[in-house]
Formats: structure tokens, sequence, C-alpha cells
């Protein structure tokens, strides 16, 4: 037994070492050599959301159901690049860099894991950052409970490996994966949660929302950690850990069938 | 020791919705120390077979034992990075199987003699001076048999009498399976061969018997 469970700690200290590695292989593929080099984990992200954020704060008025505007869509928008960014890392991530399976150590999970775990971390740092600049700026206030805030965004981030981890082994194997990933990407924005609280949905809508829709748990959470009781906030921890295990899982049981589906050069 | 025993190999083919199969009823053993010619002529299973005793891919049937360590597939593909640099190459790999990034940088850079280019992407690469480096990775991580495709021919004459002195001088007990078209390559490093046709493997103890009949596919 104890044997058992000391080669399973080997093991898995094994696949932590050649993630890590894997991982500061993307790291220099991407950002190392180029000219601001790691600076753009951080940048990359802002570049596309600042723009995005101004102009929409700019439309509309600054304050809409008493919450400030720009911090309303910052937390719709900074989720939706995360979910965004580590989803579309995962299509073909893994024929992509077939050439690191010729290492019998890496598994098309450890290539996944490599590319998405980066991902994660990058725009989760960008997403700190962003919120340091808005605040600064004053356009945030400083999160009501930021417990629930940060988790607000590790979920997000975990729903969205989970679903990357699908993604990658599905589109493996059918490449309609791609084709229809595209428009799913778009409905994404309105079913996700972006432009609405659980609050403003019908009673009946709300329930069905908890009990099939992730993402809007991951929401409720960012902005009822942001902004506290100004807004009445619904989710339920338990009941999304247990959406999101369960995804992971499935995730993780399609991964192993890549392999025999992988032709490699 | 390897041991193969009826291993097969099918593909799905895209053009005519069927599996073909590539390899069939595959069975020979390697012993440590022994080194072994793959002969075939184009598309006859040689890569094929080497992925599948480096353990990359899979039979459909059969079983492969190994119980020594065996090196990934080394050719012109597979195994590096081509837009990383040869220095990355290094780091990554050996990370990948815990050496030291200096000890593996120093044997490589004395062995492939790539001086600066180290530091340039790999798709920059001659064919020559990529199969130096990944058969330089391959040495410097040092495994009981090398599976080597092709790219002994690839290289130039200091290259191939480096192969040979790494290979037989300093490994006597190490074993080889060497793929290639080049009889005085295969004359100088194996001592036996494994003749593929049509999916089909042949072992043969005389190594010029096998090359004549090769010759005659």
């Amino acid at each position: 037994m104890t044997a058992a469970f000391r080669g399973l700690y080997r093991d898995f200290g094994v696949q932590r070492s050649v993630i890590a590695a894997l991982m500061q292989r993307e790291f220099v593929l991407r950002w190392g050599r180029r000219n601001l080099g790691f600076a753009w984990l951080f940048a990359e992200p802002l570049v596309f959301a600042i723009p995005v954020i101004a102009v929409w704060s700019m439309v509309r008025a600054p304050f809409e159901h008493g919450l400030p505007m720009t911090a309303f869509v910052w937390t719709g928008y900074m989720p939706l690049l995360l979910f965004r960014h580590i989803t579309a890392g995962a299509l073909h991530c893994i024929r992509g860099n077939a050439t690191l399976l010729y290492h019998r150590r890496v598994t098309p999970l450890d290539i996944c894991m490599g590319r998405l775990g980066l991902e994660a971390l990058g725009n989760l740092a960008s997403v700190f950052l962003s919120f340091v600049v808005f605040y600064m700026l004053g356009f945030i206030d400083w999160p009501h409970d930021y417990t629930i805030f940060l988790l607000g965004f590790v979920y997000t981030a975990w729903w969205s490996v989970a679903i990357a981890l699908i993604l990658a082994a599905l589109s493996e194997r059918w490449e309609l994966v791609l084709h229809i990933w595209a428009p799913i990407g778009y409905l994404y924005i309105w079913f996700s949660g972006f432009f609405f609280l659980g609050e403003w949905l019908p009673l009946k809508v709300r329930s069905i929302a908890l009990m099939i829709d992730p993402p809007f748990h991951c929401y409720e959470m960012v902005r009822g950690g942001l902004f506290g009781p100004r807004i009445q906030s619904f989710y339920d921890l338990w009941y999304l850990t247990y959406l999101l295990v369960i995804l992971t899982l499935i995730g993780l049981w399609l991964m192993q069938y890549v392999r025999t589906h992988l032709e490699l050069e | 020791m390897i041991n193969l025993s009826g291993v097969c190999k099918d593909y799905f083919s895209e053009i005519d919705h069927r599996r073909i199969r590539v390899l069939s009823d595959i069975t020979f053993k390697l012993a440590r120390g022994e080194k072994i010619a793959l002969l075939g002529r184009n598309g006859a299973g040689k890569s094929t077979l080497i992925r599948l005793i480096s353990g990359i891919e899979l039979p459909t049937t059969g079983t492969i034992e190994r119980t020594m360590s065996v090196s990934w597939p080394v050719g012109l593909f597979g195994g590096i990075g081509p837009s990383m640099t040869g220095n990355d190459n290094i780091r990554l790999i050996a990370r990948l199987y815990n050496r030291r990034f200096e000890e593996v940088r120093d044997y490589v850079e004395d062995f492939a003699q790539l001086g600066k280019f180290l530091s340039e992407p790999v798709k920059t690469y001659s064919a020559g001076m990529r199969s130096r480096l990944n058969f330089g990775l391959s040495l410097a991580i040092d495994f009981d048999c090398f599976l080597i495709d092709e790219v002994v021919a690839a290289g130039d004459q200091r290259f191939q009498r480096r192969a040979q002195e790494e290979l037989f001088e300093k490994r006597a007990n190490g074993s080889l399976i060497l793929a290639s078209h080049v009889p005085e390559i295969i004359r100088a490093h194996c001592s036996r061969a494994v003749v593929l046709h049509r999916g089909r493997a042949k072992e043969f103890e005389d190594l010029e018997l096998a090359l004549a009949i090769y010759n005659d596919l």
C-alpha cells in the first residue's frame, strides 16, 4: 500500500517536472526571443482589454443599475478573455507539438497542461495587473470581499482549463470541433454572464442557470466579491466545484484515447 | 533485451476509408550489445517499426518487451523542436531526462560541433546539422539501445567517424538498431540485419546476404 502510494507520488513528481519543463519551453517559444520578451505575458491581454473597456465605458452611461460601468465591463470582459485565450490554446495543441511525444515521458496530457497552465497563469497575472491599473486610475474600487473575488477568477480559469482539455482531446479526433467551436465561442458571451447579474434574471431562468451554467457561478463570485452588498449574488461554490471536477475527469478520460488516434511524423 | 512478438500495426487510410496493415506479425529479439540493421525500401515500414520499438506508438496487436533503456527515434524529424534554438532543445531534453544542462550542452557542443548555431532555431539548420544535434543529444542522455533512423548518412566523414567511435569503442555493450540505405554505413555499424518487405520482416545472421536480398527487392 505504501509502496503503491510512493510509486504514485514519484509518478506525480515526474509529471510535475515534465510539465514544468514544457511550460518553460512554451514560455521561451512565445515570449522569450522578442523585443519586450516576457513583459508581453502581461501586456498582451491588456492591449486587447483596455480599448474594449474604454469604448464600452464611453458609449454607455457611467452608472447602470446602480453599478459603475467600467467596473461592470471589466468584470465581464476579463473572465471572457481568460476563457477565450485558454480554450483557443487547446485546439490542435497536441498535434502541433507532436514532436515532443518522441520522448516517452511526455504524454499528450503533459503537452496540454504545459500550454494551458502557462496560458492560465499568464492571463490570471494580466487580470490582476489590469485590476491594479484600473484601481489606480480610480475606475474600480477595492473588492469588498477579495477572497471570493480571487476565487471567482481562479474558478473561471479552472472551468476554462477543463473545457480546454475536452476540446484538445476532441479536436485531435474530429476536425468538426474546430468549425463548431467558433460559433460556440460567440454564443458563450451571451450565456456566460458577461452582460447580466443573477439578480436581474427571472427566478426560473436563474435556477436553471445555476444548475447548468458553471461560468455563471464564476461571474457571480467575481462580481459579488467586487461589489459586495451593492448587488445580490448567486452562486454555490460546492456545486460549482462538483461540476468542474466532473468536467475535468471527462477531459482526463478523453485524453487517454488521444494517443491511439495521433499520427506522428 | 528487446523482444518483439507478433507485432502488427494498422493505420487508417483517409482516402480508402479502411485500415491498412503496415507491419504484420513481426517477431525478433535484440540482446544487449547487439547491433542490427533495418533494411527495406522507402515505405517498407522501417520508421514505423522504430517508433513502435521506442514505445512512442503502440502496436495494434502483439507485444514489445524492453528490459533496457531505449532512445527516442533519432532521425531528421521528431524529438527536437524546429522553432526552438539548439540550446533550448538541449535545455528541454536535459530537463525531461533529469540531466544537468551544462553537462548535456558540453557533450553536444563537442560531438556536434555546431558552435554559434546552437543559438539559432533548428529550422535554419541543414540536414547534417540537425542529425548531429539529434544524435548528439541521444548520446548525451546515454541509453542502452539507440534507434537511429537514416541520420548517420546525412552526416559528413568526421561525423561518421565520431558516431563509430561513440557507438563501438566507448559503448561496446550498447545496442543499436540502424535503418539505412547505405551499405557502407551498415557494414561499419551492424553485425546482422532485419529486412522489411511488404509489412513482413525476415532476420538474417549473414549481413552480406541481407544486403544482397535488399538489393534485389
